[in-house]
């Protein structure tokens, strides 16, 4: 048995110290993603078919269902939610807006939500370059809007942010497992 | 006493398995050794990129360190990038030709964005936000900062060039398969690790 312990041990750290043997960043499991609104503004531009110029940017990671349930047990029902997975989610503005009638500067905010069972809020928060909501301060809140949520039939594996566009400018399509909400930016 | 001899023999069972699968693609073919590229499940409102992006901070991790510490000043810059892998493709000189531009990452054009202003070989780069890409040679790297932001990395306008920078390339002790760019402290500054496969730059910042 003590022959087992140690040749377990000793494969063990084998394994351990080949895994750490290039200390540069793994692929992350929830990676990284950007959308834009125009969507996909980046590419439009090279095929030279942007009609419009560059609104919002959203860079967020994409954690997965991976079979568990999502609202009200995951991501709890009251609390700030980070809306992603990592790096705190980012909404950046290039131009001036408004959300809920209330004017949004341009430039980087923090995204996060509250979300409820059938609402959820939506916080803008100035404080960037941080870690999802570990060190959420709710005195740099920029705006908070309430928004309803829809039931969809169909789940969504990996969190999914896009924008649709709307009559008064675009929305925010945030969507996980069988939940999207919509956040209405306009642009008049 | 079953409990933890069970969880032993596992650990040894999961051990073995792992050495044979090395070492059968080590006997295959040296650049066998990319991992499976599962297909995600569609996902109707934005699919999930094989080549995932991903994000480095100067202060190496600034974001995930504010979870611990008080950073008493603002990130110096940061990266964002895609990050294609290798799948067992010969990736320098061949996928990759010399001479040509290279986007260093897939999809967006990488960004590079530096919140105050430094210096790169002597010369002052203003805080902002600016496209990074590549031309790889043998013996040294090209690496472009430029202005046109917001585009996709395959089309690159080069008359928004604005500075150019040679670096040697040197060989890696590891071969990586995804991309990789990360920050790392050197005295004055910081440098820019770019590394795949065999092969890395190193673009030093001062600040």
């Amino acid at each position: 048995m003590k022959q087992i312990i140690l040749l377990s041990l000793l494969i063990i750290s084998v394994l351990i110290a080949k895994s750490q043997s290039n200390n540069l960043p793994p692929v992350d499991k929830s990676p990284m993603d950007m959308c834009y609104y125009p969507n996909n503004y980046p590419v439009l531009k090279i095929q030279d078919k942007a009609t419009e110029p560059l609104v919002a940017r959203v860079i967020y990671s994409r954690p997965q269902k991976n079979g568990r349930l999502i609202f009200g047990e995951l991501v709890e029902y009251g609390k700030v939610w980070r809306l992603g997975a990592n790096e705190a989610t980012e909404i950046e503005f290039f131009r001036n807006v408004k959300i809920g009638d209330k004017k949004v500067e341009k430039g980087r905010y923090t995204l996060y939500a509250i979300p409820a069972e059938d609402n959820w809020t939506i916080v803008l928060n100035k404080d960037n370059d941080t870690w999802g909501a570990f060190k959420y301060d709710e005195q740099k809140d920029v705006l908070r809007t309430a928004v309803p949520v829809q039931k969809l039939n169909e789940g969504v594996e990996a969190l999914a942010m896009t924008f649709e566009k709307s009559d008064s400018g675009c929305n925010l399509i945030i969507a996980w497992d069988n939940i999207k909400a919509s956040l209405p930016i306009s642009l008049k | 006493m079953i409990k933890p001899a069970s969880v032993f023999l596992s650990c040894i069972l999961f051990a073995s398995c792992t050495n044979t699968r090395e070492k059968s693609s080590d006997q295959t073919e040296k650049k066998s050794d990319t991992a499976v590229v599962h297909t995600p499940p569609a996902n109707p409102y934005a699919p999930i990129d094989i080549s995932p992006m991903d994000m480095s901070y100067f202060p190496v991790n600034y974001s995930q360190q504010r979870m611990t510490h008080d950073m008493a000043t603002p990130p110096v810059m940061r990266v964002i990038y895609s990050r294609p892998h290798r799948q067992g493709r010969s990736i320098f000189g061949d996928l990759l030709k010399y001479g040509e531009r290279w986007r260093l990452g897939a999809n967006e054009a990488s960004e590079i964005e530096f919140f105050q202003n430094v210096t790169i070989q002597d010369k002052k780069v203003n805080a902002g936000r600016y496209i990074i890409y590549c031309i790889p040679f043998q013996d040294k790297w090209t690496i472009i900062l430029n202005n046109d932001l917001y585009t996709w990395g395959l089309k690159i306008d080069s008359t928004k060039d604005l500075m150019q920078f040679d670096i040697p390339v040197k060989k890696t002790s590891v071969d990586f398969e995804y991309f990789t760019m990360v920050f790392q402290p050197i005295t004055n500054g910081a440098q820019l690790v770019m590394a795949w496969d065999d092969t890395e730059g190193r673009l030093p910042i001062n600040f």
